[in-house]
Parts: structure tokens; sequence; C-alpha cells
């Protein structure tokens, strides 16, 4: 008995303190919130420009009011963004390809200079948002659907060579050693010990950024490297909102269709 | 005739590394089905390995075929490799690819890079697959992967892939450890009277003391990287098992 009261004594000690230290913690955060809030949305904001609660409401309204006129002008752009997104990806696999084979431990050619390159670039690619990249190609090749498509490509590398240098880091050494034992070249060794391993993983990683692709060719144009960005940006700039909301449809459209492809090609390739 | 002669090979895999192989000799014979016993951990399978340079031995000579193995050029080596079998514990299949495709992966040291990549094997390689494929009894699972297959089967194509090199010699890395007592003895055997049919020597890593000597005609014993027997099956007394197996007692 004696024994019971004191582990209940313990319990009870044991709780109070997690009490308190849970008490400390939601205090910490209301306060953290509310210094956020107030410094941001309250002080932050230009009230008197927002104007009343209907000035609110007739700003979005606006937008609802669909510009039908744009449907024809909508085509081509759509066509061209998605276009941007295949053409970016698949361009971006070829690139893709020597910067993993750099970039994997097991199969690099120089384990000192080459390895170390491949990971930068993978590093590189990545650390680089696609709209930089897109402002950089702009003004290397102009305006137009090319620099949206190297943009992409060259934002797609990262992730792509990324997962595939892992995927060749593990895979099964026995089907190399016995390509090797054949006597089949290096080449051979690739194509029948290796790339039988990966492919799936690559495939369902490349499916997964064209996907990804397709949402960044969307704003590609906002820097001038063509799709439904440059016309978003021109409605947005001849305040037709009306035909902003289109290219938004035409955007979540072109979304969707992506989703559904790319949720059947994984099937297919798992 | 000597298709094998081995002398006075060391292997280190680093420089500071313990000596896994301290200076083996031994020959193969051409109508040799030489079996290399001893506890694991022996050297069995780097042994095993030296002969095609699979691992790079530290010192010693290895000629075969009337090649110095050790200084030939890396396309040379592969001309080497070519001209042997050699067969997996694990199998080593393509686990994606189908039967016939790995059986013909057996001819990539006689197919260019570009027949490589379109998988464009000749006729008469196919036509020998077809035909190995039915001296295994795989005649039925042509098109299935090879990840369908069970165990036993699995090393039948394994040995139809081997066969396809028309190798010099045949190279076993414990082909049956890692299937049941009944399937072993049975590929066992198929793998002795293809070995004898083809007058193919084989040199076979087998911890199993039992089926060595049932099916080979000459024994080495190894122990941690030391020669500890090496003569016909017949003149293994137990007494020799025990030394070879002596350090797994301890």
């Amino acid at each position: 008995m004696s024994k019971n009261s004191a582990s209940l004594a313990g319990q009870l000690d044991l709780r109070r303190n997690r009490q308190n230290k849970l008490l400390v913690g939601w205090t910490l955060f209301l306060i953290v919130a509310v210094w956020c809030a107030y410094g941001t949305i309250i002080q932050d904001t230009d009230w008197s420009r927002i104007g009343g609660r209907s000035g609110v409401l007739a700003s979005i309204g606006r937008y609802i009011s669909l510009d039908l006129k744009l449907l024809p002008e909508l085509l081509i752009p759509t066509i061209e963004t998605f276009m941007m997104a295949c053409v970016g990806t698949i361009l971006g696999c070829f690139f893709s390809l020597p910067v993993a084979w750099l970039g994997a431990s097991n199969v690099t050619p120089s384990k000192h200079i080459l390895y170390p390159l491949g990971r930068f670039l993978m590093v590189i690619s990545r650390s680089v948002h696609e709209i930089v990249w897109a402002l950089i190609f702009v003004s290397v090749v102009g305006l137009g659907a090319l620099p949206g498509i190297l943009a992409i490509a060259m934002r797609s590398v990262g992730f792509i060579s990324k997962i595939t240098a892992e995927a060749i880091e593990n895979i099964d050494k026995n089907p190399v050693e016995t390509i090797r034992a054949v006597g089949g070249n290096e080449f051979q060794v690739l194509y029948y010990g290796i790339l039988p391993q990966i492919y799936p993983v690559v495939l369902a990683t490349v499916i997964f950024e064209w996907d990804i692709n397709i949402r960044r060719s969307a704003v590609m144009g906002l820097v001038g490297a063509g799709g439904l960005g440059l016309l978003f940006f021109r409605q947005m700039n001849s305040f037709n909102y009306g035909g902003v909301t289109m290219v938004i449809l035409a955007i979540l459209m072109l979304i969707v269709i992506g989703e559904i492809i790319s949720h059947y090609l994984r099937k297919a390739v798992i | 005739m000597t298709v094998l002669c081995v002398r006075d090979l060391r292997v280190r895999y680093s420089a500071k590394g313990p000596e896994i192989l301290k200076g083996i000799d031994f020959d193969v014979q051409a109508d040799d089905f030489m079996a290399i016993i001893g506890p694991s951990g022996a050297g069995k399978s780097t042994l095993i390995r030296c002969i095609n340079r699979l691992v790079e031995p530290s010192s010693g000579k290895i000629t075969l075929l009337d090649q110095d193995v050790r200084s030939l050029s890396p396309k040379n080596l592969r001309g080497l490799r070519r001209d042997v079998g050699m067969i997996f514990q694990e199998f080593n299949l393509i686990n994606r690819m189908s039967v016939m495709d790995n059986v013909l992966s057996g001819r990539l040291g006689y197919t260019g890079n570009l027949r490589t990549l379109f998988r464009h094997f000749s006729k008469p390689d196919i036509e020998m697959a077809l035909e190995y494929l039915d001296r295994v009894g795989l005649s039925d699972h042509i098109d299935k992967r090879a990840d369908e297959l069970s165990g036993g089967q699995r090393q039948r194509v394994g040995i139809a892939r081997a066969l396809m090199q028309k190798p010099k010699l045949l190279l076993l890395d414990e082909p049956t450890s890692a299937l049941d007592p009944k399937i072993s003895r049975e590929v066992m055997a198929l793998i002795q009277s293809i070995a004898k049919e083809l007058g193919v020597p084989a040199l076979c890593n087998i911890h199993d003391v039992q089926l060595a000597k049932e099916f080979c005609n000459r024994i080495i014993g190894l122990q941690d990287g030391v020669k500890k027997f090496d003569g016909e099956t017949d003149n293994l007394r137990d007494r020799d098992l025990e030394i070879i197996y002596a350090l797994e007692v301890l």
C-alpha cells in the first residue's frame, strides 16, 4: 500500500511537471503567433487602400467575370506550355545522364575530381530557382519558348540526376560481376548490369519531374519565356481580370491533365 | 594437359589488410572436375575470382590456356574472361530480363556495342541458346522473367548462360549452397555431365564435402588461405578433413 501511494505521488509529480512544460510551450507559441500577426498583418497593411468590405468583394468580383473572348487565344500558349514541359524534361534527362554517372560514387571515373563536380552540378541545378534560370536564358537566347525549355531542363537535372545516382549506388553488384565475368566491356556492364536495376526508379522520377515541370512552365512567361505565363502577364498588365482567371483555369486544366497522365504512366512503369 | 596453373598466389584486399590467400599452388588438368573445400572465410571465393581477375591478386603467377593472366591488357582480359564460364552462388541473373535474354547475355563478350544496345544477337547465338535451354530442361520457361523462376531453375539459367560462352574452363562458386539438398544433387549432376560431354574442366568451390566427394575427381582443401590438402578424391581421409576444418571446431 505504501509503495503504491509512493508511486502515486511520483506520478502526480511527473504529470504536474509535464503540465507546466506544456503550459510554457503553448504560451510561448501564442506570443510568437500574436507578434507575427501584429507585425505583418496589422502594421504592414495599407488599410486605407483596401477600403471597406465592399471594396474587397468588388476586387474579387472582377476576377469572377470570365473573359470568354480570350478562349481562342488560349489554345496556342497552352500547347506551348505543355510542350515546354515535355521537351524541357527530355532535355533534362539527357543532361542528367552524365551528371549521374559522374556523381555516383561506385561508377564515377574519378573519385577526387569528377565525383565532386557531379555532386556540385546537382546542387547548382537545384539551388537556382527556375525563374532565375529563365531570366538567365532569356538574356542569353532572347524571348520565346527556348529559354523556358532550357530553364526547365537545367532545373530538372538536379533532381533526376541525384535520384539516378543514388539508384546506381544502391544496385546489387552481382549482375555487374556477371557481365564482367562473361567478358563484357564497360558499356555492356552499364547496359546489362546496371540499367535494368535502376530504370523503374529513374522512369518514375522522370514522370514525377515532368508533372512538376508543367507547373513550372506555366509561370515561365512571367519573365518572357513564352507559354501561358506570358499571356497571364499581359492580362494582368492590361487589368483584364477576367482574362487572368481564364489563364489560371487553363493552367489548372493542364495540371489536371498532367496529373492524370502521370498517374497512369507511373502505374505502367511500376 | 594442364589448362590452369597457379603458383604462389597471394591476395590482400588492401595494403595493410590481412592476407586472404597465402601462397597457393595447384594445377587443373583438361579432364579435371576439381573441388575446393574448406570452412567459410578460408578464401575459396577469392581464389576462384582470381582466375578471371574479378579479384586482383597481389602476387603470384596464374597461367590459363597458355596466357599469363596477370599481365593481360584490359582488352585481352575480356577475351580471356569470354573463355571462362562462371556459375554463381546467387545465380546472378538479371531479374527484369527474360530467361532467353539472360542466357544470351553469355554471348556479350562476342557482341559489339551497337548490337548490345538493341539486344540483337545473331541467329546462331539464338539457336545455341535454345539448344542449351533444352539441355538444362527449361524449354517451357524461355520467355518468363528470370525472377519468376524457382532457385533450381534459376541456377539452370546460370548454367546455360555459362555454356553460351563456349567456355574452355568452368568456374563454379558455390553453385548449390542456395539450393535444397535434392536440387543441389540434380544441379551438380547436370553440371558434371555437361562438363564431361563438352570436355571442359571445372573448378568448383563447395562447402558440402559429401557433394565434393560424390562429383569431383580431385579436391583441394583450403584453411585460412593455406592449402592443406591436394589430391585425388579417393585419397581424402577423415584425418585430412579434420585438418582442413580444424579452425572451425575451435
